[in-house]
């Protein structure tokens, strides 16, 4: 037991809740991390199915993630110029 | 039809092996049929954990390029009934097995016997695809401190992905007085941080290390903690319903003592 008076009357926070939180946000991040050729996939892929009802220029689409406290949003704006009425009715 | 499990970690050193060989070895003692499978290509040691090294003539390659049939490459552990050794390659690399290859014969091996517990290598490339490719379910072995739990949570993603279930915990080196004192995370800790079910706390026990030293796993001799451990989670595998067991350190003495040794 080496330690020293200051260390028994110091109130400074445990080891352990300072591992648990520093993983906490490392691993938040890690889950949600997502690679730049996946995004550009599912950009392609999003914006094929939203071509079937809207009608969109592809470079006004924005794609990005952002972060929220402990979690992650993907935000994804796709501007229409018009949307395709006689899909609705097949 | 006998189980598949894999026995992995992503990081290296935190008891794969040890847990590989002791809960294989546990699983035969309660008289079921095992075969331990090492899947760490060209850095095999689940031989020498187990003390087979010097009994090992043909591995898993020699079955892949049918030099050799599978039921003459397993090893009997003549010390327990139904427990065989699968040894890996040393001199081959990870890249020379496909993952297609060792589905195959964790596919033969499950026909023959209750469990068939796969020792994975670290890390996530070559070598755990190969180990997890004819898995039903896993075990993801972590330590309490902050590199093991970040890398298990990278291998239980990499499992999900690959439709393997139930994945079970298994905290090993667990020191009830670190964490009395604040300086090792608990399992409510661990837990909370990697969400998957719990399936048993192996203490630090420096038995572990004897046991190594002399190639007879730890569940041989019953008694040390670790064992104790190792002997519970084989039960929870086979399916009866045993507690987690508490390692906290309770009473006022230790709480006296916590109190003093505390760190930050």
């Amino acid at each position: 037991m080496n330690i020293s008076i200051r260390q028994l009357f110091g109130r400074k926070p445990k080891s352990s809740s300072i591992a648990k939180q520093r993983l906490k946000l490392v691993i938040t991040q890690d889950r949600f991390d997502v690679d730049d050729r996946v995004m550009t996939r599912l950009h392609h892929e999003l914006a094929e199915v939203l071509a079937k009802y809207f009608e969109f220029s592809a470079n006004s689409v924005k794609m990005d993630l952002k972060q929220e406290g402990n979690s992650y949003i993907l935000v994804a704006d796709f501007p229409y110029t018009k949307f395709h009425e006689t899909n609705m009715r097949q | 039809m006998g189980k598949v499990i894999v026995v992995t970690s992503g990081k290296g050193g935190v008891g794969k092996t040890t847990s590989t060989a002791n809960l294989g070895t546990a699983l035969a003692l309660l008289d079921k049929t095992v075969a331990v499978v090492d899947a760490d290509v060209g850095l095999r040691n689940l031989d020498i954990v187990m003390g087979l090294e010097s009994r090992i003539v043909y591995t898993s390659m020699d079955v892949i390029e049918k030099q050799c049939e599978l039921s003459k490459a397993l090893v009997r552990d003549r010390r327990v009934d139904g427990l065989m050794l699968l040894a890996a390659s040393q001199k081959n690399n990870k890249d020379d097995i496909q993952p297609e290859q060792m589905k195959a014969i964790c596919d033969k091996l499950r026909t023959t016997h209750d469990f068939v517990l796969i020792d994975s290598p670290a890390g996530i490339e070559r070598g755990f695809s190969n180990a997890s490719a004819g898995a039903d379910e896993a075990i993801v072995v972590t330590t309490p401190d902050v590199s093991a739990i970040r890398d298990a949570d990278r291998i239980i993603g990499l499992l999900q992905n690959a439709r393997i279930e139930p994945i079970n915990l298994v905290i090993n080196r667990f020191s009830p007085q670190l964490v009395g004192n604040g300086s090792m995370m608990d399992q409510a800790d661990v837990l909370d941080i990697l969400n998957i079910d719990l399936i048993g706390v192996v203490p630090e026990d420096s038995a572990v290390i004897t046991s190594t030293n002399r190639g007879i796993p730890l569940v041989y001799e019953d008694g040390s903690p670790g064992a104790q451990a190792y002997m519970r989670i084989a039960r929870r595998l086979t399916g009866q319903r045993i507690p987690i067991h508490s390692f906290e350190q309770k009473g006022l003495l230790n709480n006296i003592v916590n109190w003093f040794t505390r760190k930050r």
